[in-house]
């Protein structure tokens, strides 16, 4: 790809942030600035200069109706379908939507995997098409045991990451997780501030080694709520 | 850490609420994207009204922005940008595309564009975007005032460059160029003072 001269990248980006960048050209610029890191360095320095400009505007409450149409927008229903059909299905599942009948299916799971140890919380992991891929059990006093039900295929050259959603706040990782049918013990002491009050769990699909960021990055696999089975 | 210390401590340095709920809301939560919704719709709405001009627009523009904002949430971990700053940067970008598709003629509100000066600043949720803001604010300053009148008009109510020419009765050529060269005026005080910022208090050469 021919390189655009630095002055001209900065005057491209920034009236491209400004608004002037008009038409096909802006298209342009956008797949360019997409397409090459620079450029798109060199976007995001405009973005975060001139953007906060737009603090100075007061706040105007916009109508409910908006909100509602976002949430059916968004819906696992809709998400699913489309996500599917375009064979990128990131997140847009609700983490709700599994509800009784993965504690239902998490507790069959459990007992018939011949366990006599209780678990404090279990979680069945389901992907975004519904389909159970992990259970997740927490048992006393310092282990998680990951048990994959059906691994990925496909996701050679990336990390499984284990995710775990707090009643409110950031998630927090628990670390990197084999594709591969079988259990995983992950040791982690109960009273560990990462497995407090959890309200889900979730895995995405990050970089070898585990998201760099320290944040989910990547698409997530699957996901499911957390059923507590014994009073800690 | 015990458990007791409670999970704020636990979270990466830098991050904020905001940012903790686009965090959330890229692994599905639902609840953490209706609090994000809560917490930033009456100021991304305000800005998408400004440049589309009628309220149901506007309402489009939101909508279409928070379905993007939801599908691309695991993007914003890698973007590094103050959570409202990327936020506000999608709203815009759709609030524009939607003019390009309904405007005709601009419609300025002539005495919001003459107040524009005069509005106060509300509260930034953000000491990063606060920052920015205020070297923003300082670097404009520098500027000719119809420079600043022109890119002030191009932001806020997104015009293009033949909307300024018509609304303020100047050539096209000659807007452009306020637009050009006012912008460049820009970048260079913003890199004079992100390098003094970066170089402490200290008097070292500027490299730039």
């Amino acid at each position: 790809m021919r390189r655009l001269s630095s002055d001209a990248a900065h005057a491209l980006a920034a009236e491209y942030v400004l608004g002037t960048l008009r038409g096909r050209a802006r298209h342009r610029f956008e797949a360019l600035a997409r397409a090459d890191r620079h450029l798109g360095d060199v976007l995001r320095l405009w973005e975060e200069e001139l953007t906060p400009w737009a603090e100075r505007i007061a706040p105007i409450e916009p109508p409910a109706r908006v909100w509602h149409a976002i949430e059916s927008r968004i819906s696992p229903a809709s998400s699913r379908v489309s996500r599917l059909a375009s064979d990128s299905f990131w997140r847009g599942f609700a983490l709700i939507s599994g509800g009784l009948a993965s504690v239902l299916l998490a507790a069959f799971l459990w007992l018939s995997g011949g366990a006599r140890d209780e678990a404090l919380f279990v979680a069945v992991l389901s992907s975004p098409d519904a389909v159970p891929r992990m259970v997740v059990s927490m048992h006393e006093p310092d282990f998680m045991r990951v048990r994959m039900v059906k691994p990925w295929s496909g996701t050679e050259g990336k990390s499984l990451e284990l995710w775990v959603l707090p009643a409110s706040g950031a998630p927090r990782s628990l670390g990197l997780v084999p594709n591969a049918s079988g259990d995983t013990l992950i040791r982690v002491a109960t009273t560990d501030a990462r497995v407090q009050g959890i309200s889900a769990l979730a895995i995405s699909l990050e970089p070898v080694g585990g998201s760099p960021s320290g944040l989910p990055t990547g698409p997530v696999l699957c996901s499911g709520v957390v059923a507590p089975v014994k009073k800690a | 850490m015990s458990a007791k210390t409670g999970v704020r401590d636990e979270f990466p340095p830098g991050t904020d609420r905001l940012a903790q709920l686009i965090a959330r809301s890229a692994l599905g939560d639902r609840g953490a994207f209706a609090e994000l919704y809560r917490s930033a719709s009456a100021k991304l709405f305000a800005v998408s009204l400004r440049i589309v001009r009628e309220r149901p627009l506007a309402e489009e523009a939101l909508q279409d922005s928070f379905v993007n904002i939801w599908n691309h949430a695991s993007d914003y971990a890698r973007a590094k940008s103050a959570p409202m700053t990327w936020m506000t940067a999608i709203v815009r970008n759709r609030s524009l595309d939607i003019i390009r598709r309904t405007r005709e003629e601009p419609d300025i509100d002539e005495e919001l564009t003459a107040n524009l000066a005069d509005e106060r600043a509300s509260p930034a949720r953000e000491a990063q975007e606060r920052a920015e803001a205020h070297r923003l604010q300082r670097c404009l300053g520098e500027l000719d005032a119809e420079q600043r009148q022109t890119i002030a008009l191009a932001f806020f109510h997104g015009l293009s460059h033949s909307e300024l020419a018509n609304h303020l009765r100047r050539p096209l050529g000659t807007v452009k160029t306020h637009v050009r060269r006012g912008l460049m005026k820009l970048k260079d005080c913003l890199m004079r003072a992100e390098t003094t910022a970066s170089q402490g208090t200290l008097d070292a050469p500027p490299f730039l």
